[in-house]
């Protein structure tokens, strides 16, 4: 887009990227094209009324035309409450919330990603939760639970095998956050 | 004393909505000469007509008022009750309080039942003076009249000729075909158009009870139902096309050109030109206008002869004409021929035409790669200016991105206000051909929004998507010509909430559809009208689609209003059928609703023979002296006649004098 356009708000088709389609549909968006621009789905999520500028029906639209930079140059895919509401009502099956994930895998693969999200990741591969409160342990005895929950986090065996399997997946070629083998 | 029943009908809300119709029973009641006045939901439903025919029959009335909906479909249905019941069917008479009363004055329930108060009474006045009257028949003209040899009147002169009755088919261009002949493949389908239309034609052209008149226009229409005269001009071709094998020889050597109508301007024709390779009947035309006279060679006159070979020098059409088709030595009547045709019905399918797109400045029309979607169908057709290949016309590259823009020109006040209906559904296929052939190709279609109604469009629409064709909700602003032969479209795309720029090779613009030139020319002729759009105006949208106001004529097709092959198709068999019953009564009922004279009384003056726009009345000698004479057979009841005789000696049945002034009379008081 040029600097000019950009100042107007112009979105240039010229320059959009017809490649995006067939990558969403790859990572999981199946059927994107599916979608009749209803916006059924957008009178049901969450993002709309939080004021979001992209949310489901307008980021399938989005993708539909190319706009690439437009979407990872904003944070609004990162905002899904994966309430997935979306998926109940849409007419077309479309199942915009996979389409929204696959987005995100678009983001995650051109490193396109809030700091926030890092964290996550960091915090799903060490611990197996992608929120995890550590100092919660003195709160939870308090009210009868187990100090630590009946997870990955109480049985470090299955940590070690869910680390296994996100080390096979496409986030460790990604190498985005550290992924220490233990005791390689 | 004559014994009137009055019979009101609340027509469901529609009338009893806004008309107090108790009251109005009460007040007809007590009109002069009525023995009852009833009151009921649907009076023209079994139990409705039902309360009329008992009255009848217990001898209780023998004059009937409806006062209920429009006489125009109900006054039929009426008659027929009144002589079930065993009254003559004219003594009828109907007050229309719903188009009249109960729906224009629909927020003004007083002044409305007063008003339906007054056409009762005036009604009623009328109906005392009522006369018993007989039908008349009129023996039907086997024969039909179809104008028009698009896919709709092909079809409606197919039917009408398999049924065993002789067709005339009028055709002003050459060929029969119509636009359906420019078309390439066809929604909702894609069946290639000229493998589906080319066997039609040749059908038709074969046929033997068809009479194709191609090159030929309609120029007078005289008579009625059952008997239509009419003169139809054979357009001068400058070639005996009984000679003429469409060899195109003679298009071949020719060396004027001219922007070919076929291929919608974007190449030339000879000034003897065969319309199209796969035209019925494949014959040559002279277009005058534009043939240069080679050689000297003006029409009718003998050619010089050459002062050494001793040669007569011959223009090169001449010249290359094997069968002695092409003879300008001739003389050839300019006007042509005019040939007269008797009819029993008539059918109108003379299409539409695209419109063009100088009108839409913001669009770049001057552009050679802003075209008309019909521009772009001959550009993807076999038979088109690139045979088929797909260059864009300002330098024959392939584009590679194209934008279509809906709309053009449809629901859109400064051109048409109505949606020409087909236009979504031709982008799509437009757009899906050139994406199965090429789908490397960028093609954004710009839309208001899609209406895409019909059995199997929503499945083609959806699956056109799925190709991915770019849909924008949002109509085009501008296209502005960018150096290289580029255009910029700019947009503003509802769903993303923005505006947007696209930078295209060729633009198609879906220009409306428009009614044929002259219609409503041709509508004069034949008296029918035309609507506010300027198609022809069927008699009821719903129930008489394919009628006119004019018994024995019917439309099919474009000419009615915009439509696709399918429902044109449908149209034109519903024409044909409606056209064909009364060829197969072999007579029809003429109302006995016509003027008479008196010609003991008549003076001879004349005035009225003048005055007759059906030229039904003529001057005769009767024992020495002249009166007029009105045939009944033409008569069509208009009372003219009767208005302007200054002896008042002429009686229109069914509107006399007497009628004529009780009604006046009660609407006074
Ligand atoms: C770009 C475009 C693409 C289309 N694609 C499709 C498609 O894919 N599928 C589909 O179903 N429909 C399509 N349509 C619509 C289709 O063309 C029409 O439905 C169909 O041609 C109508 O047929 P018709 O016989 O009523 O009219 P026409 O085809 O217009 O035929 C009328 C005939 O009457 C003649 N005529 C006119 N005036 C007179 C006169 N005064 N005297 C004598 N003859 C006269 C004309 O010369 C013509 O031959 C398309 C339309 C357009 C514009
Ligand atoms: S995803 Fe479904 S609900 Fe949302 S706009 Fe598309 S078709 Fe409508
Ligand atoms: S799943 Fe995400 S996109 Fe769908 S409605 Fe919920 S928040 Fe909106
Ligand atoms: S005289 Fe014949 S060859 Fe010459 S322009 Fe006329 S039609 Fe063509
Ligand atoms: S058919 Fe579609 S493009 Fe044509 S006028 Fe109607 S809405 Fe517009």
């Amino acid at each position: 887009m040029s600097s000019e356009q950009a100042a107007r708000g112009v979105i240039n088709l010229s320059e959009s990227d017809s490649s995006l389609v067939n990558e969403i549909k790859e990572l999981g968006g199946e059927e994107l094209m599916e979608c009749i621009q209803c916006a059924k789905c957008a009178a049901a999520c969450p993002m709309v009324l939080a004021g979001f500028p992209f949310f489901n029906k307008r980021i399938i639209q989005a993708i539909f035309l190319g706009l690439r930079d437009a979407l990872l140059d904003d944070s609004s895919i990162w905002a899904c409450q994966s309430c997935n509401r979306c998926t109940e009502v849409c007419p077309r099956e479309v199942n915009p919330f996979e389409i929204i994930q696959a987005m995100r895998r678009v983001a995650i693969r051109e490193f396109a990603l809030p700091t926030l999200s890092i964290e996550g990741l960091k915090s799903l591969y060490d611990t197996g939760h992608a929120v995890y409160l550590a100092g919660a342990g003195n709160t939870r005895v308090k009210v009868g639970l187990p100090e630590k929950p009946p997870s990955t986090v109480a049985n470090p065996d299955a940590l070690k095998e869910l680390q296994a399997v996100i080390r096979k997946t496409a986030l460790a070629d990604l190498g985005i956050i550290p992924m220490d083998e233990p005791g390689v | 004393m004559p014994r009137i029943g009055v019979y009101i009908c609340h027509c469901g809300e529609n009338i009893a909505g806004a008309v107090n119709v108790e009251e109005v029973r009460k007040y007809a009641e007590n009109l002069p000469g009525v023995v009852v006045a009833r009151n009921y939901l649907f009076m023209c439903s079994d139990p409705g007509q039902e309360l009329i025919k008992q009255d009848i029959r217990n001898g209780l009335i023998d004059r009937v008022v409806v006062a209920a909906c429009t006489p125009r479909t109900h006054e039929p249905i009426f008659r027929k009750t009144v002589e079930d019941g065993g009254l003559n069917k004219y003594l009828l008479e109907m007050a229309n309080i719903r188009d009249q009363d109960s729906w224009p004055h629909w927020h003004d329930k007083e002044g409305a039942t007063e008003k339906a108060k007054k056409l009762v009474a005036s009604a009623v006045a009328k109906a005392a003076f009522l006369e018993p009257l007989e039908d008349r028949f009129v023996e039907v003209t086997r024969a039909s009249l179809v104008v028009g040899g698009g896919v709709a009147g092909m079809f409606a002169a197919l039917d009408l000729a398999n049924m065993g009755y002789k067709v005339y088919l009028v055709e002003k261009s050459p060929s029969l075909g119509g636009n359906m002949a420019k078309l390439d493949k066809t929604f909702p389908t894609n069946d290639c158009s000229a493998c589906i239309l080319t066997p039609i034609m040749v059908q038709v052209g074969t046929h033997p009870n068809i009479e194709l008149l191609t090159y030929s226009e309609v120029e007078s229409v005289e008579g009625s139902i059952g008997n239509f005269k009419v003169k139809v001009r054979k357009k001068q071709t400058y070639i005996d096309w009984d000679k003429c094998t469409g060899c195109g020889d003679c298009v071949n050597a020719c060396p004027a050109k001219v922007p070919n109508e076929f291929n919608e301007g974007m190449d030339n024709r000879k000034a003897i030109y065969i319309e199209f390779p796969q035209a019925v009947p494949k014959r040559a035309v002279v277009d005058i206008e534009h043939c240069l006279s080679c050689a000297k060679r003006t029409i009718g006159t003998q050619p010089r002869i050459h002062s050494k070979t001793g040669e007569p020098i011959l223009a090169p059409c001449e010249k290359a004409c094997k069968t002695g088709a092409c003879d300008r030595s001739r003389e050839y009547n300019p006007e042509g021929e005019i040939v007269e045709l008797n009819v029993g019905t008539i059918i109108v399918a003379t299409g539409y035409k695209v419109m063009d797109k100088a009108p839409f400045k913001e669009y770049s029309p001057q552009s050679p790669n802003v075209i008309t979607a019909m521009q772009l169908e001959r550009i993807l057709s076999a038979t088109g200016p690139t045979e088929g290949h797909f260059h864009r016309p300002s330098d024959g590259e392939k584009p590679e991105t194209i934008a279509f823009i809906s709309c053009v020109g449809s629901r859109d006040k400064r051109y048409h206000t109505y949606c020409s209906k087909v236009c979504c559904m031709y982008m799509l296929k437009e757009a899906r051909l050139i994406k199965e052939k090429y789908p490397e190709t960028n093609i954004y279609i710009f839309f208001i929004d899609v209406r895409t109604g019909g059995k199997d469009f929503e499945e083609y629409y959806n699956y056109c998507r799925n190709l991915g064709i770019k849909m924008l909700r949002g109509r085009v602003g501008a296209v502005d010509e960018l150096p290289g032969d580029r255009l910029r479209v700019r947009a503003y795309d509802v769903d993303l909430g923005a505006p947007v720029e696209l930078e295209a090779d060729l633009v198609v613009l879906a220009t409306a559809i428009e009614p044929a030139p002259d219609l409503d020319e041709l509508g004069r002729k034949l008296g029918i009208t035309c609507g506010s759009e300027g198609f022809l105006k069927e008699m009821h949208t719903k129930l008489y689609p394919v009628e006119t106001p004019v018994k024995g004529i019917y439309i099919a097709g474009c000419a009615q209003g915009p439509k696709d092959i399918p429902e044109s198709v449908s149209q034109a068999r519903a024409a044909s059928s409606a056209a064909a019953v009364p060829l197969t009564l072999g007579k029809v009922i003429v109302e006995p609703l016509i003027s008479e004279v008196n010609q003991r009384k008549c003076t001879g003056c004349g005035t009225c023979v003048q005055l007759c726009p059906y030229s039904a009345i003529s001057l005769v000698e009767d024992k020495g002296r002249s009166r007029s004479k009105i045939d009944e057979a033409m008569c069509a009841g208009c009372g003219v006649c009767a208005a302007a005789c200054p002896s008042g000696v002429i009686t229109l049945h069914g509107f006399t004098n007497a009628q004529i002034h009780a009604q006046i009379k009660a609407l006074a008081c």
